[in-house]
């Protein structure tokens, strides 16, 4: 009997499952019940995120601001719809996804020193109530581990998506971009620790992000066509297969 | 969608103000709603939402009648909530409601509210900290009841790339939430 995960579970919380036998086998199961209880329980709390009330003229207020702004003529758009919506995607390279990239810069330069055989840990790093003391009293390997394996799944999830869809959204030019920059930070980790597995691993990757961002920009059929088949012909598999070799150990590959 | 909304639906498209009035007055709560939850920011969900029905406006005469109009209108709340989230220069920049902590040092104990206040505010933190894509295909499955199928159209996604995206945000949320089941 196929084990039941917690993916399974939550497809049945959201009455998604396609298996209809699902239900009862659970409701069968005393260890299945627990996980589906404490799951229901924990996405419960979730429903305590409420939004500010707005009042019952709230819709004419609305109305009233974007009134003005309506012009009377047809409503044919002046462009089409999908090409604003693609705009809406810009600036490929957001302040947001800056902000995150330095604080993944960050990480990767204090992982890379504080595993680094050769160097030595900043004075600073001994110093009472400093984060670096906190960095210091955690596994850097393991850590840099679970963060690359992290950066794997958003890997895995965008080359699934770019193989499975006709044409790049404006949103994966973006994230191509931001996971080049972050996959080239944790090879640098990697290095810095040693670990030349991973090192090598993420190496190999990046030629495949240059691609895939610069594809995303250029929206080439022919370019386009030549990735998919690059990432179907065992890319794809390689990065999952590596990512579960990293949960599994949890320690250096 | 019923028959008279799809009426309304091409009146609007016709450019009849009145019938776009309609449709504003309808799903005016509802991108209120999304909008709040996808940047936590009262003040840019109000801008969201009366951008969100200015771009309706515009661009209502392409919408198809095969998709729901509610789902339309949220594909442009999400994308114009995410443009919102990338032009901020301070991503985490929203103010969780706190609990009174001065009164819980008085009295020191925790009042039903201070609880409860304090779940709000922890799980308004999980939610921010997922990744704009988590939290959108957590929120419309969540909160707005949208199918798998239907996140997908809205998030341009595959099928199971918006289902791997509800995936990991309820991972996420699970362990952000757990303690406060068992508190």
């Amino acid at each position: 009997m196929k084990y039941v995960t917690d993916d399974d579970l939550t497809l049945l919380y959201y009455g998604e499952h396609d298996d209809p036998g699902l239900a009862a086998r659970v409701a069968g199961s005393e260890e299945l019940s627990a996980r589906f209880d404490a799951l229901s329980a924990e996405l419960k709390l979730a429903d305590e995120y409420l939004p500010p009330g707005r009042g019952d003229d709230y819709g004419s207020h609305v109305w009233q601001r974007i009134a003005p702004e309506l012009s009377a003529e047809n409503t044919e758009s002046k462009l089409n719809w999908k090409s604003w919506l693609s705009a809406l995607g810009q600036p490929r390279f957001s302040l947001a996804g800056v902000f995150s990239l330095a604080i993944v810069a960050v990480l990767a330069f204090m992982l890379g020193r504080s595993g680094d055989p050769g160097g030595e840990l900043s004075p600073l790093a001994n110093t009472p109530g400093n984060s670096l003391t906190l960095l210091g009293e955690v596994d850097p390997t393991r850590l840099l581990t679970q963060k690359v394996s992290g950066h794997l799944e958003n890997v895995n999830l965008v080359l699934t998506q770019f193989v499975n869809t006709p044409e790049v959204s404006a949103n994966a030019a973006e994230f191509a971009t931001d996971m080049l920059v972050t996959n080239r930070l944790y090879r640098r980790a990697a290095a810095a620790q040693g670990n030349q597995k991973l090192e090598m691993f993420l190496a190999g990757l990046e030629p495949l992000l240059i691609e895939l961002a610069y594809d995303a920009q250029s929206r080439s059929p022919a370019s386009h066509e030549r990735i998919q088949r690059e990432i179907s012909d065992g890319l794809l598999f390689r990065v999952r297969v590596f990512n579960q070799q990293l949960a599994k150990t949890g320690q250096t590959i | 969608m019923s028959q008279s909304e799809q009426k309304i639906i091409r009146k609007a498209a016709a450019g009849d103000r009145t019938a776009f009035r309609e449709l504003v007055l309808e799903h005016s709560h509802s991108m209120f709603r999304l909008a709040w939850r996808m940047t936590s920011d009262e003040s840019a969900a109000e801008d969201i939402v009366q951008e969100v029905f200015i771009k309706a406006w515009r661009n209502i005469g392409k919408f198809k009648m095969e998709s729901g109009f509610r789902t339309w209108l949220h594909r442009i709340a999400v994308n114009t909530a995410m443009d919102y989230l990338r032009k901020q220069t301070s991503r985490r920049r929203y103010e969780a409601a706190e609990p009174d902590w001065e009164r819980v040092q008085e009295h020191g104990e925790v009042g039903r509210e201070d609880v409860r206040i304090d779940i709000r505010a922890q799980t308004q933190e999980a939610m921010m900290n997922l990744s704009d894509i988590e939290r959108s295909a957590l929120l419309l499955r969540h909160y707005e009841g949208h199918s798998i199928q239907e996140i997908a159209q809205i998030l341009e996604l595959t099928t199971s790339g918006s289902k791997q995206a509800v995936f990991r945000a309820v991972k996420k949320m699970r362990i952000a939430l757990r303690p406060l089941v068992t508190a």
